[in-house]
């Protein structure tokens, strides 16, 4: 008998599970419905070593009906306070529950849930990846590189503000719907980041932070509501960055910049599958900060060769992004993009526009690109001081490399002279 | 042939606080092991074992009801195989999945009494 064995089956249906069940008891049993699901899976995984079942989704979803009644039985014996569905006569209305469209609704609840303002940001992402996506604590403290405890903290932190705030558990609507909708696809966008821009993890934990951003993204695309045109350039977004992930680093799984990327390991279906979002994004004309960083990675991918790269077309782009998005980190961007362009004027007018303290932990950013300038004008001397000024505040071990391999560069010219 | 007996010691999958993936992906090994035996034709039969016990003990037959959390190690489960000798258990054992959560196979041979 062959192995059915759909990749990340348990993950998905533990998320589904545990908003369906959340639907039918409420937040407030979080943690009952949470143990309930984790011994499901337990006994699915002792049941199906031998034999597996023939359709194994069906199997699940009949397990998490069953849940139902236990957690009735458990509440009714504990005399906690039912909800208002009363166990028999109500059955139809539990298996209605169980529908994909229904279990989709009480997936994005879960999601809308999970980004509430009302949590605390770093909250947000920690229960988001728990409660909608499956992953346990342990799982999310490696993907975050953050203590396991502390993962822990920010669990229990979250469900004390859901219980606290009393959140509803449903999908906001009219006026705070765009609100919270916004809350939501930022906590799909760090969850993405923390996937593509770590350079700390193993690479396939790295994938799977950007599969599940992803994942999650396409559902709020699934639903009429909560479809917009940002979501669309979100999705889009991290179609064209998830393009360019397995030339992100090489074989010793040091990261690799756009300049030195092997190109013909970009993923092209997946740049396809962003021009299709990217022009549902633009249907209309409200452009988020979402659409301008999809246009800036597409034109990264529409060159050829690093050498290819329109970079005033990115400059131009940028703009826009900053217009809208006013972040020191942009202007640095911009300053390191007209360098690349040899337009080492403009390079200068971003430049002064910042000073180190804007861009605080990244500092060394400010000072690595201050460098980069001064090269290019032949100021060696004055590159140097602001590489060492650059190697003085940075934290991060392969950032350090790179800068000291680029200090390295700069002493050869002026040994010479 | 003779028939021969593996034991599994080891914790709980509950007390492991083991993630949906991870319990997915155990199954699929569980599942892959007793495939294996099964083709091989060596498979007698096997069960997993729930982890509450009651333990009378002793003269006063005291009875105490434990969870595994309170037993360090437990019986999670046996299966039973036809096989030459103990190296030949032995060599079906090293497939055991769950030596990576400081799990125990111990083997012994069912036995046979004469007429």
């Amino acid at each position: 008998m062959e192995n059915k064995h759909i990749d990340h089956l348990f993950r998905y249906h533990s998320g589904k599970m545990v908003s369906v069940l959340t639907r039918v008891f409420g937040l407030k049993h979080l943690d009952i419905i949470e143990d309930a699901v984790q011994d499901t899976f337990i006994k699915a995984s002792l049941a199906w070593r031998n034999k597996q079942p023939e359709n194994p989704e069906a199997w699940l979803t009949r397990a998490a009906k069953n849940r139902v009644i236990d957690i009735f039985r458990k509440l009714n014996t504990e005399k906690k306070h039912l909800p208002t569905l009363t166990y028999g006569t109500d059955a139809i209305a539990i298996n209605e529950l169980f529908l994909d469209s229904e279990i989709k609704d009480a997936q994005l609840r879960m999601i809308f849930t999970a980004c509430h303002p009302k949590l605390d940001p770093k909250d947000r992402i920690a229960f988001a990846l728990k409660t909608v996506s499956g992953f346990s604590s342990k799982e999310i403290a490696s993907a975050l590189l953050i203590k396991e405890e502390t993962i822990k903290k920010r669990l229990t932190r979250a469900r004390k503000s859901i219980q606290k705030s009393k959140l509803q558990f449903k999908i906001p609507q009219g006026k705070s719907l765009p609100l919270r909708l916004e809350s939501v696809m930022e906590v799909l966008y760090l969850i993405f980041n923390e996937g593509f821009h770590s350079n700390k993890s193993d690479k396939l934990i790295r994938k799977e932070l950007c599969g599940e951003a992803m994942r999650l993204c396409k559902m709020l695309l699934q639903n009429e509501h909560t479809r917009s045109s940002a979501t669309y350039a979100l999705f889009a977004l991290m179609c064209f960055h998830s393009a360019r992930i397995e030339a992100k680093t090489n074989s010793e799984d040091e990261i690799l910049d756009l300049e030195h990327q092997d190109r013909s390991l970009w993923h092209f279906p997946l740049v396809a599958l962003g021009n299709t979002m990217m022009n549902k994004a633009v249907d209309d004309d409200t452009f988020s900060c979402y659409h301008y960083e999809a246009a800036i990675a597409a034109e990264h991918l529409r060159a050829r060769t690093f050498e290819d790269t329109n970079w005033s077309k990115i400059l131009e782009w940028y703009q826009c992004l900053y217009d809208i998005q006013p972040m020191p980190i942009h202007l640095l961007t911009m300053a390191v993009v007209s360098m690349q362009d040899s337009n080492l004027k403009d390079a200068k007018k971003f430049l002064d526009q910042l000073e180190s303290k804007d861009l605080e932990q990244r500092a060394y950013l400010y000072y690595g690109a201050l460098s980069d300038y001064h090269k290019l004008n032949s100021n060696y001397s004055e590159a140097l001081t602001a590489i060492d000024k650059a190697l003085e505040l940075v934290n991060n071990k392969l950032e350090k490399e790179h800068l000291a391999k680029k200090r390295f560069k700069l002493i050869e010219p002026s040994q010479l002279n | 042939m003779k028939e021969f007996m593996m034991i599994f010691i080891g914790a709980d999958y509950a007390d492991l606080g083991l993630s949906p993936d991870e319990l997915q992906n155990r199954m699929g090994k569980w599942f892959a092991w007793s495939n294996k035996m099964e083709q091989a034709g060596i498979s007698k039969s096997g069960n997993a074992l729930h982890p509450q016990m009651r333990r009378i003990v002793g003269q006063n037959r005291t009875v105490t009801d434990l969870t595994s959390a309170e037993v360090k190690e437990i019986v999670g489960g046996y299966y039973i195989v036809q096989a030459e000798d103990f190296d030949a258990v032995e060599k079906i054992a090293q497939d055991f999945p769950d030596y990576d959560l400081g799990g125990t196979v111990e083997i012994r041979e069912v036995m046979v009494f004469d007429n």
